[in-house]
Protein backbone atom coordinates (compact mmCIF):
# COMPACT_ATOMS: atom_id res chain seq x y z
CA UNK A 1 0.00 0.00 0.00
CA UNK A 2 1.21 3.68 -1.02
CA UNK A 3 2.12 5.58 1.83
CA UNK A 4 0.04 8.90 1.88
CA UNK A 5 2.86 11.41 0.64
CA UNK A 6 3.13 8.84 -2.44
CA UNK A 7 -0.22 8.81 -4.02
CA UNK A 8 -1.53 12.36 -2.17
CA UNK A 9 -0.28 15.01 -5.09
CA UNK A 10 -1.75 12.06 -7.88
CA UNK A 11 -5.15 13.74 -6.62
CA UNK A 12 -4.42 16.65 -5.28
CA UNK A 13 -2.01 18.41 -8.43
CA UNK A 14 -4.31 16.57 -10.89
CA UNK A 15 -4.01 18.95 -13.82
CA UNK A 16 -5.17 18.51 -17.32
CA UNK A 17 -3.90 19.38 -20.35
CA UNK A 18 -7.16 20.87 -21.91
CA UNK A 19 -7.28 19.99 -26.14
CA UNK A 20 -10.48 21.18 -26.61
CA UNK A 21 -10.43 24.75 -25.36
CA UNK A 22 -7.94 27.40 -24.74
CA UNK A 23 -6.89 27.57 -21.13
CA UNK A 24 -7.96 31.47 -21.32
CA UNK A 25 -11.24 30.33 -22.44
CA UNK A 26 -10.91 27.81 -19.71
CA UNK A 27 -9.64 30.33 -16.87
CA UNK A 28 -11.12 34.16 -18.62
CA UNK A 29 -8.77 36.93 -16.84
CA UNK A 30 -11.86 38.39 -15.53
CA UNK A 31 -12.97 35.36 -13.41
CA UNK A 32 -9.86 34.16 -12.86
CA UNK A 33 -7.98 36.90 -12.01
CA UNK A 34 -5.07 39.17 -12.61
CA UNK A 35 -1.92 38.89 -13.40
CA UNK A 36 -3.14 36.18 -16.25
CA UNK A 37 -0.28 33.20 -16.58
CA UNK A 38 -0.08 30.31 -18.23
CA UNK A 39 -0.39 27.51 -16.54
CA UNK A 40 2.45 25.97 -15.69
CA UNK A 41 3.83 29.38 -14.29
CA UNK A 42 0.88 27.94 -11.07
CA UNK A 43 2.44 24.39 -10.83
CA UNK A 44 4.69 24.61 -8.36
CA UNK A 45 1.66 25.76 -6.16
CA UNK A 46 1.55 24.30 -2.27
CA UNK A 47 0.20 25.35 0.84
CA UNK A 48 1.48 23.23 3.63
CA UNK A 49 -1.31 21.87 4.80
CA UNK A 50 -2.01 19.54 2.14
CA UNK A 51 -5.42 18.48 3.73
CA UNK A 52 -7.25 14.77 1.32
CA UNK A 53 -10.92 14.50 1.22
CA UNK A 54 -11.05 12.02 3.93
CA UNK A 55 -9.00 13.25 6.18
CA UNK A 56 -11.09 16.47 6.16
CA UNK A 57 -13.91 14.33 6.82
CA UNK A 58 -12.23 12.83 9.63
CA UNK A 59 -11.32 15.95 11.15
CA UNK A 60 -14.17 18.20 10.52
CA UNK A 61 -16.55 15.45 12.58
CA UNK A 62 -14.59 15.24 15.29
CA UNK A 63 -14.44 19.27 15.50
CA UNK A 64 -18.03 19.01 15.24
CA UNK A 65 -19.23 16.48 17.42
CA UNK A 66 -16.77 19.10 19.88
CA UNK A 67 -18.84 21.93 19.45
CA UNK A 68 -22.15 19.89 19.85
CA UNK A 69 -20.71 19.06 23.08
CA UNK A 70 -20.45 22.05 23.63
CA UNK A 71 -23.46 23.61 23.13
CA UNK A 72 -25.38 20.68 25.09
CA UNK A 73 -23.99 21.58 27.97
CA UNK A 74 -23.61 25.29 27.80
CA UNK A 75 -25.63 26.78 25.12
CA UNK A 76 -28.80 27.07 26.82
CA UNK A 77 -30.72 30.22 27.72
CA UNK A 78 -30.11 29.90 31.65
CA UNK A 79 -26.12 29.71 30.88
CA UNK A 80 -26.77 32.56 28.51
CA UNK A 81 -28.97 34.57 31.21
CA UNK A 82 -25.89 34.62 33.73
CA UNK A 83 -23.77 36.56 31.81
CA UNK A 84 -22.73 40.17 32.01
CA UNK A 85 -25.20 42.30 29.92
CA UNK A 86 -22.71 44.38 27.90
CA UNK A 87 -21.00 41.41 27.22
CA UNK A 88 -23.85 39.63 25.68
CA UNK A 89 -23.92 42.98 23.47
CA UNK A 90 -20.71 41.68 22.43
CA UNK A 91 -21.94 38.71 21.37
CA UNK A 92 -25.18 39.92 19.51
CA UNK A 93 -22.62 42.19 17.36
CA UNK A 94 -20.80 39.14 16.09
CA UNK A 95 -23.36 36.54 16.05
CA UNK A 96 -25.11 39.61 13.36
CA UNK A 97 -22.08 39.84 11.28
CA UNK A 98 -20.38 37.03 11.62
CA UNK A 99 -22.82 34.07 9.78
CA UNK A 100 -24.34 35.29 6.67
CA UNK A 101 -20.64 36.89 5.88
CA UNK A 102 -19.44 33.45 6.63
CA UNK A 103 -21.79 32.46 3.63
CA UNK A 104 -20.50 34.51 1.21
CA UNK A 105 -17.15 33.28 1.76
CA UNK A 106 -18.45 30.20 0.63
CA UNK A 107 -19.02 31.38 -2.79
CA UNK A 108 -15.69 32.82 -2.64
CA UNK A 109 -14.15 30.09 -2.12
CA UNK A 110 -16.44 28.06 -4.74
CA UNK A 111 -15.33 30.45 -6.98
CA UNK A 112 -12.00 29.76 -6.47
CA UNK A 113 -13.03 26.19 -6.86
CA UNK A 114 -13.88 26.31 -10.29
CA UNK A 115 -11.23 29.14 -11.50
CA UNK A 116 -8.28 28.73 -9.13
CA UNK A 117 -5.00 28.67 -11.59
CA UNK A 118 -4.18 25.41 -9.78
CA UNK A 119 -5.75 21.98 -8.65
CA UNK A 120 -4.05 22.12 -5.47
CA UNK A 121 -5.36 25.55 -4.70
CA UNK A 122 -8.71 24.34 -6.20
CA UNK A 123 -9.09 21.98 -3.67
CA UNK A 124 -8.18 23.77 -0.97
CA UNK A 125 -10.79 26.37 -1.65
CA UNK A 126 -13.09 23.63 -1.91
CA UNK A 127 -12.83 22.36 1.50
CA UNK A 128 -12.50 26.16 2.95
CA UNK A 129 -15.98 26.63 1.28
CA UNK A 130 -17.29 23.51 3.35
CA UNK A 131 -14.81 25.15 6.31
CA UNK A 132 -16.99 28.69 5.75
CA UNK A 133 -20.51 26.66 5.57
CA UNK A 134 -19.63 25.36 8.85
CA UNK A 135 -19.29 28.70 10.33
CA UNK A 136 -22.36 30.17 8.84
CA UNK A 137 -24.75 27.09 10.76
CA UNK A 138 -22.67 27.24 13.57
CA UNK A 139 -24.05 30.69 14.89
CA UNK A 140 -27.13 30.18 13.81
CA UNK A 141 -27.58 26.80 15.77
CA UNK A 142 -26.55 28.65 18.86
CA UNK A 143 -28.32 31.65 18.32
CA UNK A 144 -31.18 30.71 17.30
CA UNK A 145 -32.70 28.86 20.82
CA UNK A 146 -32.19 32.13 22.51
CA UNK A 147 -34.70 34.30 19.64
CA UNK A 148 -37.23 33.43 22.06
CA UNK A 149 -35.59 35.02 25.00
CA UNK A 150 -34.25 37.77 23.18
CA UNK A 151 -35.45 39.18 20.02
CA UNK A 152 -31.51 41.22 19.56
CA UNK A 153 -30.73 37.98 18.50
CA UNK A 154 -33.10 37.37 16.29
CA UNK A 155 -30.32 39.97 14.01
CA UNK A 156 -28.10 37.04 13.74
CA UNK A 157 -29.91 36.04 10.53
CA UNK A 158 -31.77 39.17 10.08
CA UNK A 159 -28.77 41.23 10.16
CA UNK A 160 -27.66 41.26 6.27
CA UNK A 161 -30.88 41.24 4.79
CA UNK A 162 -31.78 44.78 6.53
CA UNK A 163 -31.09 47.76 5.85
CA UNK A 164 -29.81 49.32 8.61
CA UNK A 165 -26.54 51.36 8.31
CA UNK A 166 -23.98 48.88 9.79
CA UNK A 167 -25.75 46.18 7.46
CA UNK A 168 -25.22 48.42 4.11
CA UNK A 169 -21.54 48.92 5.61
CA UNK A 170 -21.37 45.41 5.68
CA UNK A 171 -22.37 44.02 2.55
CA UNK A 172 -19.92 47.04 0.86
CA UNK A 173 -17.09 44.89 2.12
CA UNK A 174 -18.64 41.71 2.22
CA UNK A 175 -20.01 41.43 -1.36
CA UNK A 176 -16.83 42.89 -2.98
CA UNK A 177 -14.47 40.65 -1.06
CA UNK A 178 -16.39 37.56 -0.97
CA UNK A 179 -18.64 37.94 -4.11
CA UNK A 180 -17.30 40.25 -6.09
CA UNK A 181 -13.64 39.27 -6.17
CA UNK A 182 -12.03 36.75 -8.55
CA UNK A 183 -9.67 34.17 -6.85
CA UNK A 184 -6.47 35.81 -6.73
CA UNK A 185 -7.76 38.75 -5.03
CA UNK A 186 -9.83 37.15 -2.76
CA UNK A 187 -6.60 34.75 -2.02
CA UNK A 188 -4.99 37.66 -1.14
CA UNK A 189 -8.07 39.98 0.44
CA UNK A 190 -9.76 36.94 2.09
CA UNK A 191 -6.91 34.61 3.21
CA UNK A 192 -3.26 36.87 3.24
CA UNK A 193 -5.23 40.30 4.77
CA UNK A 194 -8.53 39.50 6.89
CA UNK A 195 -7.79 36.11 7.68
CA UNK A 196 -4.20 35.62 8.51
CA UNK A 197 -3.47 39.17 9.19
CA UNK A 198 -6.80 40.28 11.25
CA UNK A 199 -8.84 37.21 12.68
CA UNK A 200 -6.51 36.35 15.21
CA UNK A 201 -7.94 39.45 16.97
CA UNK A 202 -10.49 37.31 17.49
CA UNK A 203 -9.52 33.63 17.75
CA UNK A 204 -6.58 34.39 20.15
CA UNK A 205 -7.43 37.59 21.59
CA UNK A 206 -11.16 37.80 22.21
CA UNK A 207 -11.05 33.58 22.65
CA UNK A 208 -9.29 34.49 25.82
CA UNK A 209 -11.43 37.93 26.23
CA UNK A 210 -14.44 35.08 26.57
CA UNK A 211 -12.39 32.71 28.77
CA UNK A 212 -11.93 35.56 31.48
CA UNK A 213 -15.74 36.66 31.25
CA UNK A 214 -16.57 32.93 31.56
CA UNK A 215 -18.38 32.56 28.67
CA UNK A 216 -17.14 29.37 27.29
CA UNK A 217 -19.52 28.80 24.53
CA UNK A 218 -18.24 31.45 22.72
CA UNK A 219 -14.51 30.88 23.43
CA UNK A 220 -14.84 26.96 22.34
CA UNK A 221 -16.65 27.83 19.19
CA UNK A 222 -14.54 30.45 17.68
CA UNK A 223 -11.36 28.29 18.65
CA UNK A 224 -12.92 25.61 16.74
CA UNK A 225 -13.92 27.70 13.96
CA UNK A 226 -10.04 29.14 14.28
CA UNK A 227 -8.71 25.59 13.74
CA UNK A 228 -10.26 26.00 9.84
CA UNK A 229 -9.03 29.47 9.08
CA UNK A 230 -5.50 28.06 9.58
CA UNK A 231 -5.81 26.10 7.50
CA UNK A 232 -7.45 27.21 4.28
CA UNK A 233 -5.66 30.82 5.04
CA UNK A 234 -2.97 29.09 4.03
CA UNK A 235 -4.03 29.57 0.18
CA UNK A 236 -3.49 33.16 0.74
CA UNK A 237 0.77 33.35 0.72
CA UNK A 238 1.58 31.59 -2.28
CA UNK A 239 -1.07 33.03 -4.23
CA UNK A 240 0.38 36.30 -3.11
CA UNK A 241 4.15 35.50 -3.94
CA UNK A 242 2.56 34.74 -7.65
CA UNK A 243 1.65 37.87 -7.75
CA UNK A 244 4.49 39.64 -6.57
CA UNK A 245 6.83 37.83 -8.42
CA UNK A 246 4.85 39.08 -11.95
CA UNK A 247 2.99 42.38 -10.82
CA UNK A 248 5.04 43.62 -7.96
CA UNK A 249 3.02 46.70 -7.81
CA UNK A 250 -0.66 44.92 -8.30
CA UNK A 251 0.40 42.96 -4.77
CA UNK A 252 1.53 45.83 -3.09
CA UNK A 253 -1.88 47.76 -4.10
CA UNK A 254 -4.12 44.68 -2.71
CA UNK A 255 -2.42 44.73 0.35
CA UNK A 256 -2.73 48.33 0.99
CA UNK A 257 -6.46 48.16 -0.33
CA UNK A 258 -7.56 45.41 1.84
CA UNK A 259 -5.20 46.00 5.07
CA UNK A 260 -7.61 49.46 5.13
CA UNK A 261 -10.87 48.22 4.76
CA UNK A 262 -10.56 45.01 6.78
CA UNK A 263 -9.41 47.72 9.74
CA UNK A 264 -12.40 49.08 9.64
CA UNK A 265 -14.49 46.62 10.13
CA UNK A 266 -12.06 44.79 12.79
CA UNK A 267 -12.21 47.93 14.55
CA UNK A 268 -15.44 48.05 15.33
CA UNK A 269 -16.08 44.37 15.72
CA UNK A 270 -13.48 43.71 17.93
CA UNK A 271 -12.36 46.81 19.23
CA UNK A 272 -16.04 47.25 20.69
CA UNK A 273 -15.83 44.01 22.30
CA UNK A 274 -12.73 44.36 23.67
CA UNK A 275 -12.64 48.26 24.92
CA UNK A 276 -16.12 48.55 25.81
CA UNK A 277 -18.44 45.89 26.28
CA UNK A 278 -16.63 43.48 28.36
CA UNK A 279 -16.68 44.27 32.12
CA UNK A 280 -13.73 46.23 33.13
CA UNK A 281 -12.64 43.44 36.07
CA UNK A 282 -12.53 40.59 33.23
CA UNK A 283 -10.50 42.71 30.34
CA UNK A 284 -7.18 41.19 29.99
CA UNK A 285 -5.37 43.46 27.34
CA UNK A 286 -6.95 46.55 25.39
CA UNK A 287 -7.92 46.66 21.80
CA UNK A 288 -4.81 48.31 20.92
CA UNK A 289 -2.63 46.52 22.92
CA UNK A 290 -4.12 43.11 20.70
CA UNK A 291 -3.11 44.80 17.45
CA UNK A 292 0.33 46.09 18.46
CA UNK A 293 1.12 42.55 18.94
CA UNK A 294 -1.17 40.78 16.25
CA UNK A 295 -0.82 43.13 13.40
CA UNK A 296 1.62 45.78 14.05
CA UNK A 297 4.29 43.14 14.75
CA UNK A 298 3.36 40.04 13.41
CA UNK A 299 1.70 40.85 10.27
CA UNK A 300 4.32 43.59 9.55
CA UNK A 301 7.05 41.11 9.97
CA UNK A 302 5.09 38.77 7.67
CA UNK A 303 5.06 41.49 4.94
CA UNK A 304 8.59 42.30 5.61
CA UNK A 305 9.42 38.84 4.55
CA UNK A 306 7.73 38.91 1.32
CA UNK A 307 9.65 42.02 0.76
CA UNK A 308 6.66 44.11 0.57
CA UNK A 309 6.17 47.95 1.68
CA UNK A 310 4.52 49.34 4.46
CA UNK A 311 0.88 50.38 3.21
CA UNK A 312 1.82 54.71 2.47
CA UNK A 313 -0.63 55.08 4.97
CA UNK A 314 0.81 53.49 7.68
CA UNK A 315 1.13 56.43 10.21
CA UNK A 316 -2.52 57.26 9.60
CA UNK A 317 -2.82 53.64 10.47
CA UNK A 318 -0.79 53.71 13.29
CA UNK A 319 -2.43 57.12 14.79
CA UNK A 320 -5.91 55.02 14.05
CA UNK A 321 -5.31 52.76 16.15
CA UNK A 322 -5.58 55.17 19.20
CA UNK A 323 -9.09 56.66 18.09
CA UNK A 324 -10.81 55.21 15.84
CA UNK A 325 -13.14 52.78 17.62
CA UNK A 326 -13.45 55.15 20.20
CA UNK A 327 -14.94 57.97 17.63
CA UNK A 328 -17.05 55.39 16.30
CA UNK A 329 -18.33 53.73 19.79
CA UNK A 330 -18.95 57.30 21.04
CA UNK A 331 -20.68 57.79 18.25
CA UNK A 332 -22.55 54.50 17.95
CA UNK A 333 -23.58 55.23 21.48
CA UNK A 334 -25.22 58.25 20.46
CA UNK A 335 -27.25 56.63 17.64
CA UNK A 336 -27.82 53.59 19.71
CA UNK A 337 -31.36 52.47 18.86
CA UNK A 338 -30.34 52.30 14.92
CA UNK A 339 -28.50 49.29 15.56
CA UNK A 340 -29.71 45.76 17.55
CA UNK A 341 -27.90 45.54 20.69
CA UNK A 342 -27.06 47.90 23.94
CA UNK A 343 -24.27 49.61 24.53
CA UNK A 344 -22.63 50.30 27.58
CA UNK A 345 -22.30 54.14 29.01
CA UNK A 346 -18.25 53.85 30.22
CA UNK A 347 -18.25 54.69 34.07
CA UNK A 348 -15.79 56.53 36.05
CA UNK A 349 -13.63 53.16 36.75
CA UNK A 350 -13.86 51.91 32.54
CA UNK A 351 -12.73 55.70 32.32
CA UNK A 352 -9.47 55.81 34.31
CA UNK A 353 -8.60 52.72 32.96
CA UNK A 354 -8.98 53.81 28.90
CA UNK A 355 -7.09 56.59 30.08
CA UNK A 356 -4.23 54.41 31.19
CA UNK A 357 -4.18 52.37 27.98
CA UNK A 358 -4.71 55.40 25.30
CA UNK A 359 -2.90 58.41 27.00
CA UNK A 360 -2.56 60.17 23.80
CA UNK A 361 -6.07 60.47 22.60
CA UNK A 362 -8.29 59.68 25.44
CA UNK A 363 -8.11 62.93 26.96
CA UNK A 364 -9.68 64.67 23.26
CA UNK A 365 -12.56 61.46 24.15
CA UNK A 366 -13.12 61.89 27.60
CA UNK A 367 -15.09 65.45 27.58
CA UNK A 368 -17.81 63.71 24.99
CA UNK A 369 -19.02 60.65 27.77
CA UNK A 370 -18.55 63.10 31.02
CA UNK A 371 -21.15 65.14 28.79
CA UNK A 372 -23.54 61.98 28.14
CA UNK A 373 -23.12 61.64 31.68
CA UNK A 374 -23.84 64.77 32.95
CA UNK A 375 -27.28 64.60 30.97
CA UNK A 376 -27.75 61.01 31.93
CA UNK A 377 -27.45 62.57 35.36
CA UNK A 378 -30.26 65.38 34.13
CA UNK A 379 -32.49 63.39 32.90
CA UNK A 380 -32.50 60.31 35.03
CA UNK A 381 -32.74 56.70 34.38
CA UNK A 382 -34.72 55.17 30.77
CA UNK A 383 -35.04 59.08 29.54
CA UNK A 384 -32.75 57.11 26.56
CA UNK A 385 -33.63 60.16 23.78
CA UNK A 386 -31.80 62.99 26.00
CA UNK A 387 -28.53 61.31 25.10
CA UNK A 388 -29.52 60.07 21.85
CA UNK A 389 -29.07 61.89 18.10
CA UNK A 390 -31.39 62.73 15.89
CA UNK A 391 -29.66 64.57 13.07
CA UNK A 392 -29.20 62.14 10.40
CA UNK A 393 -25.38 61.07 10.04
CA UNK A 394 -23.05 61.46 7.31
CA UNK A 395 -21.43 57.71 5.52
CA UNK A 396 -18.10 57.40 3.85
CA UNK A 397 -18.53 56.82 0.32
CA UNK A 398 -16.01 54.03 0.65
CA UNK A 399 -16.78 51.89 3.90
CA UNK A 400 -19.92 53.37 4.65
CA UNK A 401 -19.28 53.85 7.92
CA UNK A 402 -20.32 57.33 10.08
CA UNK A 403 -17.80 60.20 9.48
CA UNK A 404 -15.31 59.10 12.12
CA UNK A 405 -11.50 59.39 11.18
CA UNK A 406 -9.22 61.35 12.71
CA UNK A 407 -9.87 62.84 16.40
CA UNK A 408 -12.60 65.26 18.22
CA UNK A 409 -10.51 68.08 17.10
CA UNK A 410 -9.32 67.12 13.57
CA UNK A 411 -12.34 65.14 11.76
CA UNK A 412 -10.27 63.79 8.37
CA UNK A 413 -13.60 63.64 6.34
CA UNK A 414 -12.66 64.94 2.68
CA UNK A 415 -15.91 65.95 0.03
CA UNK A 416 -14.54 65.31 -3.41
CA UNK A 417 -16.70 66.48 -6.54
CA UNK A 418 -16.67 64.03 -9.38
CA UNK A 419 -19.19 63.90 -12.68
CA UNK A 420 -21.30 65.87 -11.19
CA UNK A 421 -21.74 64.01 -8.03
CA UNK A 422 -19.83 64.95 -4.06
CA UNK A 423 -18.46 62.10 -2.49
CA UNK A 424 -17.25 62.34 1.05
CA UNK A 425 -14.41 60.06 2.50
CA UNK A 426 -14.07 59.44 5.88
CA UNK A 427 -10.36 59.21 5.28
CA UNK A 428 -7.23 59.69 2.94
CA UNK A 429 -7.25 55.99 2.54
CA UNK A 430 -10.79 55.75 2.00
CA UNK A 431 -10.48 57.68 -1.02
CA UNK A 432 -7.79 56.76 -2.58
CA UNK A 433 -9.26 53.28 -2.59
CA UNK A 434 -12.00 54.56 -4.58
CA UNK A 435 -10.23 57.05 -6.47
CA UNK A 436 -7.96 53.87 -7.99
CA UNK A 437 -11.23 52.03 -9.02
CA UNK A 438 -14.15 54.60 -9.13
CA UNK A 439 -16.05 52.06 -11.71
CA UNK A 440 -16.42 49.93 -9.29
CA UNK A 441 -17.95 52.36 -6.45
CA UNK A 442 -19.36 55.18 -8.15
CA UNK A 443 -22.64 54.25 -8.45
CA UNK A 444 -23.20 53.15 -4.80
CA UNK A 445 -25.89 55.20 -2.99
CA UNK A 446 -25.39 55.21 1.08
CA UNK A 447 -28.03 56.26 3.69
CA UNK A 448 -27.98 60.23 2.90
CA UNK A 449 -28.35 60.15 -0.77
CA UNK A 450 -31.01 57.86 0.01
CA UNK A 451 -32.64 60.67 1.97
CA UNK A 452 -32.32 63.11 -0.16
CA UNK A 453 -33.50 61.44 -3.48
CA UNK A 454 -36.36 60.47 -0.90
CA UNK A 455 -36.11 56.18 -1.35
CA UNK A 456 -35.58 56.25 3.00
CA UNK A 457 -37.20 58.55 5.49
CA UNK A 458 -35.29 61.72 6.97
CA UNK A 459 -36.91 61.36 10.31
CA UNK A 460 -35.39 59.14 12.31
CA UNK A 461 -37.99 57.02 14.29
CA UNK A 462 -39.16 56.51 10.77
CA UNK A 463 -36.15 55.77 9.54
CA UNK A 464 -35.86 53.20 12.39
CA UNK A 465 -38.86 51.00 11.63
CA UNK A 466 -39.65 51.65 8.55
CA UNK A 467 -35.72 51.64 6.55
CA UNK A 468 -33.97 49.47 9.12
CA UNK A 469 -36.22 47.47 9.92
CA UNK A 470 -36.24 47.64 14.39
CA UNK A 471 -38.74 48.20 16.29
CA UNK A 472 -38.91 49.52 19.85
CA UNK A 473 -38.25 46.02 21.84
CA UNK A 474 -35.31 45.78 19.53
CA UNK A 475 -33.57 48.59 18.77
CA UNK A 476 -30.21 49.20 21.06
CA UNK A 477 -30.18 51.07 24.35
CA UNK A 478 -28.18 51.63 26.97
CA UNK A 479 -27.89 48.31 28.56
CA UNK A 480 -29.31 49.82 31.95
CA UNK A 481 -31.07 52.00 30.72
CA UNK A 482 -29.17 54.55 32.48
CA UNK A 483 -29.09 52.68 36.03
CA UNK A 484 -25.48 52.96 36.77
CA UNK A 485 -24.67 52.35 40.42
CA UNK A 486 -22.31 55.59 40.31
CA UNK A 487 -24.74 56.86 37.90
CA UNK A 488 -26.79 59.06 40.49
CA UNK A 489 -29.39 62.27 39.85
CA UNK A 490 -28.41 65.30 41.60
CA UNK A 491 -31.13 66.22 44.43
CA UNK A 492 -32.49 69.35 43.46
CA UNK A 493 -31.61 71.23 46.91
CA UNK B 1 -32.45 73.85 1.27
CA UNK B 2 -29.00 72.75 0.99
CA UNK B 3 -27.75 69.73 2.58
CA UNK B 4 -24.21 69.82 4.49
CA UNK B 5 -21.73 67.94 5.95
CA UNK B 6 -21.14 69.53 9.59
CA UNK B 7 -18.56 68.94 11.73
CA UNK B 8 -18.08 70.19 15.13
CA UNK B 9 -14.92 70.76 17.53
CA UNK B 10 -15.00 68.08 20.13
CA UNK B 11 -17.35 66.09 18.20
CA UNK B 12 -16.58 62.20 17.14
CA UNK B 13 -18.54 62.28 14.17
CA UNK B 14 -20.20 64.07 10.95
CA UNK B 15 -23.48 65.00 10.80
CA UNK B 16 -26.08 66.18 7.79
CA UNK B 17 -27.65 69.33 7.91
CA UNK B 18 -30.54 70.79 5.60
CA UNK B 19 -30.46 74.35 5.94
CA UNK B 20 -32.72 77.19 4.09
CA UNK B 21 -30.67 79.43 1.72
CA UNK B 22 -32.10 82.65 3.57
CA UNK B 23 -30.54 81.18 7.25
CA UNK B 24 -27.79 83.01 8.69
CA UNK B 25 -24.26 81.41 9.55
CA UNK B 26 -24.99 82.06 13.06
CA UNK B 27 -28.31 80.27 12.70
CA UNK B 28 -26.15 77.34 10.63
CA UNK B 29 -23.88 77.17 13.71
CA UNK B 30 -26.65 77.21 16.26
CA UNK B 31 -28.46 74.02 14.23
CA UNK B 32 -25.23 71.86 14.16
CA UNK B 33 -24.47 73.04 18.18
CA UNK B 34 -27.66 71.64 18.80
CA UNK B 35 -27.45 68.77 16.76
CA UNK B 36 -24.28 67.78 18.48
CA UNK B 37 -25.39 68.82 22.02
CA UNK B 38 -25.77 65.66 23.65
CA UNK B 39 -22.20 64.92 22.82
CA UNK B 40 -20.65 68.15 22.99
CA UNK B 41 -21.47 70.96 25.51
CA UNK B 42 -22.51 74.20 24.12
CA UNK B 43 -19.32 76.63 23.39
CA UNK B 44 -19.75 80.78 23.33
CA UNK B 45 -18.03 82.32 20.56
CA UNK B 46 -18.36 79.93 17.96
CA UNK B 47 -17.82 80.10 14.04
CA UNK B 48 -18.42 78.37 11.11
CA UNK B 49 -15.28 77.54 8.87
CA UNK B 50 -15.53 76.94 4.99
CA UNK B 51 -12.72 76.15 2.76
CA UNK B 52 -10.22 77.27 4.98
CA UNK B 53 -12.50 80.59 5.49
CA UNK B 54 -14.43 81.55 8.81
CA UNK B 55 -17.38 82.99 8.00
CA UNK B 56 -18.91 86.14 8.76
CA UNK B 57 -22.04 84.95 11.35
CA UNK B 58 -24.47 87.54 9.82
CA UNK B 59 -23.72 86.61 6.12
CA UNK B 60 -27.02 84.48 4.81
CA UNK B 61 -25.92 80.50 3.46
CA UNK B 62 -26.93 81.78 -0.40
CA UNK B 63 -24.86 84.79 0.42
CA UNK B 64 -21.77 83.06 1.85
CA UNK B 65 -21.88 80.58 -1.33
CA UNK B 66 -21.90 77.33 0.78
CA UNK B 67 -23.06 74.65 -1.86
CA UNK B 68 -25.32 71.24 -1.77
CA UNK B 69 -23.19 68.88 0.69
CA UNK B 70 -20.42 70.97 1.33
CA UNK B 71 -18.20 70.44 4.35
CA UNK B 72 -18.49 72.95 7.08
CA UNK B 73 -16.91 72.93 10.63
CA UNK B 74 -18.05 74.78 14.09
CA UNK B 75 -14.75 75.70 15.26
CA UNK B 76 -13.88 78.11 18.59
CA UNK B 77 -12.90 81.60 17.73
CA UNK B 78 -10.07 80.98 19.18
CA UNK B 79 -9.07 78.04 16.24
CA UNK B 80 -9.64 80.42 13.47
CA UNK B 81 -7.33 80.71 10.70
Amino acid sequence: MLRRDDWLDLARKLDWTYSYVDERELFPEEISGRPWLPGEEWRDWDEPYRTGFAEYVTNQSAKEAAVHAVRDALGGIDDFARLDRSWLSAHKLHAATLPLAEFAAVIGNLRAGRFGRDSAWRQTAVLGALDELRHTQIPLLLMHELVRWDRQFDWTHRFLHSDDWVAIAARHLIDELLLASTPIEFAIATHFVFETGFTNLQFIGLAATAHGVGDRLFEKVVQSIQTDEARHAQIGTPVLQKVLAHDRELGQYLIDKWFWRSWHFFAVVTGFAMDYLTPLARRTASFKEFVEEWILEQFQRRCDELGLARPWYWDQFVAAVDTYHHMVYASAYTYRATVWFDLALPGPDERAWLAAKYPRSWPAIDPVWERLTERWREAGPDVEWYTHGVTPVAFCDLCQMVLCGGTPEHNTAEVVARDGRKYVFCSAPCRWIFEREPERYAAHEGIVQRILTGQAPANLVALLRRYFGLDEEVWGKDVTGGRYPWLRRRETP
Amino acid sequence: MTPLYGFVQGDTLGLVVVVDERATIAEVVAMLVEAASMRVAPRPDLRLRWRDRVLDPDLTVAAAGLEALDRVDVIAAAGEG
